[in-house]
C-alpha cells in the first residue's frame, strides 16, 4: 500500500515545516523587530509587531557607548586563532589515533571526554593562577589558549570519525609508490579530509565566538569578544530592552550571516562518524 | 588496515618509523590535555580537602574529607554532621540538576529527531527553514538566557501577551521569578536552544542511511511509523549515542542559562551554580572545590553507567 505524494499533501508539509522554522526562529526574530524600536515601544502593552516608529537611534547609541568594531575583532581574532591552533594540533593527533590505532586510543577518547565532566566553574581558580603566572589575564593570547584547550577534545574526536572513514588502503598505495609520512598527510590525506577539516573549523568557529564562562572571566575592557559587549549591557532594571536587543543583534549578526551560509557544511559534519 | 601477513624488512621499518610519529603526533596533544584536563582537575581536588579561602590561595592547611562530611561529638554528646554530603542545599541542588537534565535531554532527542525527520524530507525552501532552525543554537547562550527573559516578562513579555490570547492563561504569569514556574522557564528556553543542535545531528545521521532502503519498504508497503521503528531508528541510533552523551555532559554542567535567566531561584539551582557561590561569592572556596569535585565524580559515574546500559561504542568501531 505505497502512498501517492499528492500535491495537496505535499503543500501542507511545507507549510508545516515552515511554521516549524517560523516558531523556532521567532525569539531571534523579536529581538531584530525590538532593536529598531523605540524604548517606549518596546515595552508597549500589548506589544506592537510590525507598526511601530522604525528607528536606528538604538544601533547609534550602542556604538557610542561601547566601540563595537574593537569586539567584533577581539572575537574574530580569538575565534580564529584559538580554531587554527587547534587544527594544527589536532590534524597529526587524529591521523595517529585513525591510522596507528593502539591499544590506549580507546583510552585517549575517554580521557578526552572527561574533560567534559569538570564543572567550568571548579577548574577557574586553577586556571585563574595560570593566567596570573603568564600575565595572560585580559590578553587575546590567552584567550586563544584556553578557547584551544577547552574545544580540543571536540575537534579531534570530530577529525578522528572524519579519518576513519578514509580508506586505508589509499594511504598503504601511496606509500608503496615512496611517498614519505609528510607527502602522505599533506598530498594524500589532508585533500581527502578537506570537507571533514571545513566542518570541523565551522563548528570550532562557532563554539569559540558563543563561549561565555572563560571569556567573561578572564577578560575585561583590553581583550573582550562580543558575549562580553552583551554582557555589559545587561541592567538588572531592564529598562533597556531596545539597546539590549540592538546589542544582541549586532552581536549575532555575524553568526547569522555564518550559519545561512554553512548550514550544509554542519549537517554533514556532525555525524561524528558513528554512522556508517 | 592491519595486514595479517608478516611484512618485508624494508616495510617494517617503514612501520616502525610510522610508530615513532604516531607517538609524536599525539604528543602535543597530550601535554595540552594534561594541561586543561588533569593539572586543574588535581588542583581542584587537593583544594577541596584544604581549608583554602580565596584571600589565601597559597597557604590552605590539610584538613582531609572535612569539605565533604566530618562529624564532631558536642560535650553534651549530641553528634553533629557537617559537610557537603549533609548539606540540604547540595542535596537541592542534586536534584534540580538531575530533574533538569533528565527532562531536557529526553525532550530534545525526541524533539530534534522529529524536526530532523521534517528536514530531511524534500520541500520548497528546505535551506532556508534549515538555516532558521540552526540559529538558536548558535547564539551565545547568554544573548538568548537575555532574548528570552525577557520574552517571559510578566509586564512586557509577548509570550504571556500570546498565551492570553490564546486563552490559554487567564493572567499575567512571572515565568522566570515564580518558584512554581521558574525550572518550567529554564527548561523552554534550553529546550529552544538546543533542540536545533540535536536535530542537526539526527538529520546528519538520516543523510547517511542510503535511500535504496526506503525504496524498499515502499515497494514492500511498509507503515511509514514501522518503517521509522524498524529502520530508520536503528540505523540512527549510534549517532544519536554519542549525540545524548555530550548533551547529558553539559545538562549536568549546566550554569551560564540559570545564572543570568533565574540566579536566585531555589527551584532551579543546580550544582555548578551552588558550587560557584561557595567558591566566588560566600568565600568558602574549599568548600565550593569539594562541590565542584563532586559533580565530577556524579557525571563520570552518570557517564559510565549511560556507556555501560547503552553499550555505546565510543571509538565507533561497532558493525564493522
Amino acid at each position: 500500500m505505497a502512498r501517492s505524494v499528492t500535491p495537496r499533501r505535499k503543500a501542507m508539509f511545507t507549510i508545516f515545516a515552515w511554521a516549524i522554522g517560523l516558531i523556532i526562529f521567532f525569539p531571534i526574530l523579536w529581538t531584530i523587530l525590538t532593536s529598531f524600536k523605540t524604548e517606549a515601544d518596546a515595552i508597549a502593552y500589548p506589544p506592537k509587531f510590525l507598526f511601530f516608529n522604525w528607528t536606528l537611534e538604538n544601533y547609534v547609541v550602542v556604538q557610542e557607548r561601547s566601540n563595537y568594531m574593537h569586539y567584533l575583532w577581539n572575537s574574530v581574532v580569538i575565534a580564529g586563532g584559538s580554531t587554527i591552533l587547534g587544527i594544527i594540533v589536532a590534524v597529526p593527533a587524529a591521523w595517529s589515533m585513525a591510522f596507528v590505532p593502539s591499544a590506549r586510543t580507546k583510552d585517549i577518547l575517554m580521557w578526552m571526554l572527561s574533560t567534559k565532566m569538570l564543572p567550568a566553574v571548579g577548574v577557574l581558580y586553577p586556571m585563574y593562577l595560570i593566567f596570573i603566572k603568564l600575565g595572560w589575564l585580559d590578553t587575546k593570547i590567552g584567550l586563544v589558549v584556553v578557547l584551544m584547550l577547552i574545544n580540543l577534545p571536540i575537534i579531534i574526536w570530530m577529525l578522528y570519525t572524519y579519518f576513519k572513514e578514509i580508506p586505508g588502503e589509499i594511504l598503504e598505495a601511496a606509500r608503496m609508490d615512496g611517498a614519505s609520512l609528510k607527502e602522505e598527510i599533506l598530498y594524500v590525506l589532508t585533500p581527502m579530509a578537506i570537507p571533514g577539516i571545513a566542518s570541523t573549523i565551522l563548528l570550532n568557529v562557532i563554539l569559540a565566538w558563543n563561549e561565555s564562562f572563560w571569556t567573561l572571566n578572564l577578560t575585561a575592557a583590553n581583550a573582550g569578544p562580543l558575549t562580553a559587549f552583551i554582557a555589559s549591557y545587561s541592567s538588572p532594571e531592564g529598562l533597556f530592552y531596545a539597546k539590549l536587543s540592538a546589542a544582541s543583534t549586532m552581536a549575532i549578526a555575524p553568526i547569522l550571516i555564518m550559519g545561512w551560509f554553512s548550514q550544509k557544511q554542519l549537517v554533514r559534519g556532525l555525524t561524528f562518524g558513528a554512522v556508517k | 588496515m592491519t595486514t595479517s601477513l608478516t611484512p618485508p624488512r624494508r616495510e617494517r621499518s617503514l612501520q616502525d618509523q610510522r610508530a615513532r610519529a604516531a607517538f609524536w603526533f599525539l604528543a602535543p596533544m597530550l601535554v595540552m590535555l594534561f594541561c586543561v584536563a588533569a593539572w586543574p582537575l588535581f588542583r581542584s581536588i587537593y583544594f577541596s580537602f584544604t581549608d583554602t579561602t580565596l584571600s589565601n590561595l597559597y597557604g590552605g592547611k590539610w584538613i582531609g574529607f572535612d569539605n565533604y562530611l566530618s562529624r564532631r561529638e558536642l560535650s553534651s554528646g549530641r553528634v553533629l554532621w557537617r559537610g557537603t554530603l549533609v548539606d540540604p542545599a547540595w542535596w537541592n541542588a542534586f536534584w534540580n540538576t538531575v530533574r533538569f537534565s533528565v527532562v531536557s535531554v529526553t525532550i530534545e532527542t525526541i524533539l530534534g529527531m522529529l524536526v530532523a525527520l521534517v528536514l530531511n524530507a524534500e520541500f520548497k525552501g528546505r535551506g532556508f527553514v534549515r538555516a532558521a532552525i540552526l540559529v538558536p543554537w548558535a547564539i551565545p547562550t547568554i544573548v538568548s538566557a537575555k532574548m528570552w527573559g525577557w520574552m517571559l516578562n510578566d509586564q512586557f513579555g509577548i509570550i504571556n501577551d500570546i498565551l492570553l490570547n490564546l486563552h490559554i492563561i487567564d493572567q499575567k504569569v512571572a515565568w522566570a521569578a515564580n518558584i512554581n514556574t521558574a525550572m518550567f522557564a529554564v527548561l523552554i528556553v534550553d529546550v529552544w536552544k538546543t533542540t536545533p543542535f540535536m536535530a542537526l545531528l539526527c538529520l546528519a545521521g538520516l543523510q547517511m542511511i542510503p535511500r535504496d532502503i526506503y525504496e524498499a519498504a515502499k515497494i514492500d508497503g511498509v507503515h511509514p511509523v514501522r518503517v521509522f521503528f524498524k529502520i530508520t531508528l536503528p540505523l540512527v541510533r549510534p549517532a544519536l549515542m554519542v549525540a545524548v552523551i555530550f548533551r547529558i555532559l553539559d545538562a549536568l554542567r549546566i550554569f551560564d542559562l540559570i545564572y543570568v535567566l533565574t540566579p536566585n531561584s531555589d527551584a532551579t539551582k543546580t550544582m555548578s551554580i551552588i558550587a560557584r557561590q561557595n567558591l566566588i561569592e560566600f568565600d568558602k572556596f574549599a568548600y565550593g572545590s569539594a562541590q565542584s569535585t563532586l559533580l565530577f565524580l556524579i557525571i563520570a559515574i552518570f557517564v559510565m553507567l549511560y556507556i555501560w546500559i547503552g553499550r555505546v561504542d565510543l571509538s565507533g568501531e561497532s558493525g564493522k
